[in-house]
């Protein structure tokens, strides 16, 4: 993927500080590049950029052939307010409007400016080269601000469907809650055949004073995909973010968060779990600063590895000088269930501050011969009781969802 | 078919290079019901397990046939589904899956072996809280995950419970009395008379007399370093109750 090639007229380009993000975004990656096997961040899951060589870039034109882009809506045990994305394209004229929520397409957005105080504004961008390639090509996305003191009686449903192979798509949300409003939002990406395409997707997300947002993730892309992901979340005082990141089998995925607790009292949880068969990657990158003091951050990842599917988990807690009285722990379990299949795992504490708690642990290993003795005994089959094992696993993580139908939708979902 | 249920057969079985059972023979026939005493450490469960077909042994030589067929060569969910059930000394937990939903597995599994369709959810609730009243087992432990903080007795019970939903023709009790009080203990004896009759019997492994006197074996053997040394009647239990193992292990 050569970047000189890359550069297609956008919607935009005429606005002073559109362009000069995507400019500063191509020079970025001209001058860094992607990231080699020797990046440090990216070592354990490396990315071959040349397997994106044949993709196009998905601008504003909507490819897909369906009739109406609703005809891959798939029914959900629960009610919901739904935005919809087709081949990366956000639809507005298909998604539901909200009360006491402004959805307004990223294009539009970016025309009348209002976008202009948060793009790019919660990361470095120098450290996410897809990120930077995100922004090469701003355009798709939608702006949401979740009105002051708004508590949605429905979660947000956003369907990334993908129905054609051949390109890569570059997404940018920003969702502002504002102070005491409380919301869901689950981004499903789901793909029904095979297809050969890459998700990049970038999603800002500020939370004011008391605002408590509820985040689920749930991957479901092809085999030949490549996903990667990057949430980028500002917490101020007394806020809650609880996510929960689910990724099935599937091509390449990255999922990486960053979460920065701005003000006192900021609370986050960061919650996942993942499954790689055949040669699927999956990589869970957190990073969680802590910069303000009666911060609190809990992370719980559990994970399964068969075939010559490759895992990685690396989270790191940084707390600041004055982030006193503040907690941060973190779990990742993991099953590894083939000679051939590969986990890593890279827990990181950086500590400034003296009054912590903090705590992680990590766990790698196979199912217990004695449990599964035990099934059998009692009839089960020795696929059963793996399956069920394996189940219960991830389960411990699922069991935190508070949403019982969403819970039930996305067990059924998973397994 | 066959005069006897099972019937082991000079059995010797070894674990981690160390030779556990040591020339074993037994026959138990439909409907008897056999006590096996013996000390600590003299291979009792590790029978248990090798009749259950746990893979930590090695069978160095011998036979055992239940009903007729060869017992060795069938997985642990074969001799499961086949009748055999061990409710064993040591039951194991097993966070993230609840008990009504590891039972309703369990029997399900076992329909599916004999071509019955599944249980659906409401009927079998009325099976399990019909055994489990009779077991004073509440809902409550049900709901909650399989033998995950139960007590010692809790989890006893939770094995006889079992015991009663499978229905087996042949279920080795392995110390099912340890750690019950006097109430479950006669629940426990309760539960298994009711199940006993004469097309299924009952190998009970156990170092007191109090079961014996409620489950009423019709052979006590003894069991030490790893054979079967002495076999008599339940007046053979109240002898060992009295004067304990030493008269029937070897001076070493
Ligand atoms: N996996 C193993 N590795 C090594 N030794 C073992 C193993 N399993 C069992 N043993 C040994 O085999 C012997 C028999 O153990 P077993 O549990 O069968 O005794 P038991 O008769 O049931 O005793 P108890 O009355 O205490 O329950 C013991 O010495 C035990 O330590
Ligand atoms: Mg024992």
């Amino acid at each position: 993927m050569n970047l000189p090639e890359l550069k297609t007229p956008l919607w935009g380009d005429d606005i002073p500080y559109v362009a000069g993000l995507r400019e500063k975004a191509g020079r970025i990656l001209h001058h860094s590049g992607f990231p080699s096997a020797k990046t440090e961040a990216w070592k354990y899951a490396h990315f071959d950029i040349s397997s994106l060589s044949a993709l196009q870039i998905n601008t504003d034109v909507h490819h897909c052939d369906h009739d109406n882009c609703t005809c891959h809506r798939q029914p959900l045990p629960f009610s919901c307010y739904r935005l919809e994305f087709c081949d990366g394209q956000f639809l507005a004229d298909h998604s539901d409007t909200i009360p006491g929520v402004y959805v307004k397409p990223l294009i539009e957005a970016l025309f009348d400016g209002e976008t202009k105080t948060y793009l790019n504004k919660s990361f470095p961008i120098e450290k996410y080269p897809f990120a930077a390639l995100n922004t090469l090509y701003l355009e798709q996305g939608f702006m949401m601000i979740i009105e002051r003191n708004t508590v949605l009686d429905q979660p947000i449903y956003i369907s990334y469907h993908q129905s054609k192979s051949g390109y890569l798509n570059n997404m940018h949300n920003l969702i502002l809650c504002e102070s005491g409003s409380q919301a869901a939002i689950i981004e499903h990406f789901h793909c029904e055949r095979a297809n050969n395409y890459c998700n990049n997707i970038v999603n800002e997300i500020k939370l004011s004073a008391a605002a408590k947002l509820t985040h689920y993730v749930f991957e479901n892309e092809s085999v030949q995909s490549h996903h990667i992901e990057l949430n980028s979340i500002r917490q101020k005082e007394n806020s809650s973010y609880q996510a929960f990141c689910l990724k099935k089998s599937g091509g390449f995925s990255r999922h990486e968060s960053l979460l920065r607790l701005e003000q006192k009292e900021a609370r986050a949880e960061v919650n996942g779990i993942y499954r790689v068969n055949g040669s699927s990657v999956s990589d869970i990158t957190t990073d969680i600063y802590h910069l303000a003091p009666e911060t609190f951050s809990d992370q719980l990842v559990k994970g399964v590895a068969t075939d010559h599917g490759k895992a990685v988990f690396q989270g790191k807690i940084h707390i600041a000088p004055n982030a006193q009285k503040t907690e941060g722990h973190q779990t990742h379990h993991a099953l590894l269930l083939s000679d051939t299949a590969e986990i890593d795992s890279k827990p990181e504490l950086e500590i400034f501050a003296d009054d912590v708690k903090c705590s992680h642990g990590s766990s790698c290993g196979d199912l217990d011969p004695e449990q599964l003795f035990y099934m059998q005994t009692r009839g089960f089959s020795q696929d059963d009781a793996r399956n069920i094992l394996i189940q219960a696993h991830l389960n411990e993580v699922l069991e935190k969802i508070n949403h019982p139908l969403i819970k039930e939708w996305l067990k059924d979902q998973f397994f | 078919m066959s005069e006897y249920l099972l019937e082991i057969k000079n059995l010797r079985a070894r674990v981690a290079e160390k030779e556990i059972i040591k020339d074993l023979s037994l026959k138990i026939r439909k409907g008897e019901v056999h006590a096996l005493m013996g000390p600590n450490g003299a291979g009792k469960s590790t029978l248990s397990y090798v009749l259950a077909g746990k893979s930590d042994y090695e069978i160095t030589s011998g036979s055992i046939l239940f009903d007729g067929h060869d017992l060795l060569a069938m997985s642990p969910e074969e001799r499961s589904c086949n009748g055999l059930f061990l409710s064993m000394q040591h039951p194991v937990a097993i966070p993230g899956v609840t008990t009504a939903n590891f039972l309703k597995h369990s029997v399900n599994a076992h329909r599916k072996f004999n071509g019955e369709p599944d249980l659906d959810a409401a009927e079998f609730l009325k099976l399990m809280r019909q055994e489990s009243q009779k077991l004073n087992i509440p809902s409550e432990m049900l709901k909650r995950e399989l033998n995950v903080g139960f007590s010692g007795g809790e989890k006893k019970r939770l094995e006889i419970l079992q015991m009663s939903l499978l229905k087996p023709s042949l279920a080795i009790l392995d110390e099912a009395d340890s750690g019950l009080d006097i109430d479950a203990l006669n629940m426990v004896a309760d539960g298994v008379n009711q199940l006993h009759n004469e097309h299924n019997s009952l190998l009970i492994i156990t170092h007191h007399i109090d079961l014996l006197n409620r489950i009423r074996p019709d052979f006590v053997h003894i069991y030490a370093d790893g054979h079967i040394v002495r076999t008599g009647d339940k007046s053979l239990a109240a002898e060992i109750e009295r004067n304990g193992y030493q008269n029937y292990l070897k001076g070493e």
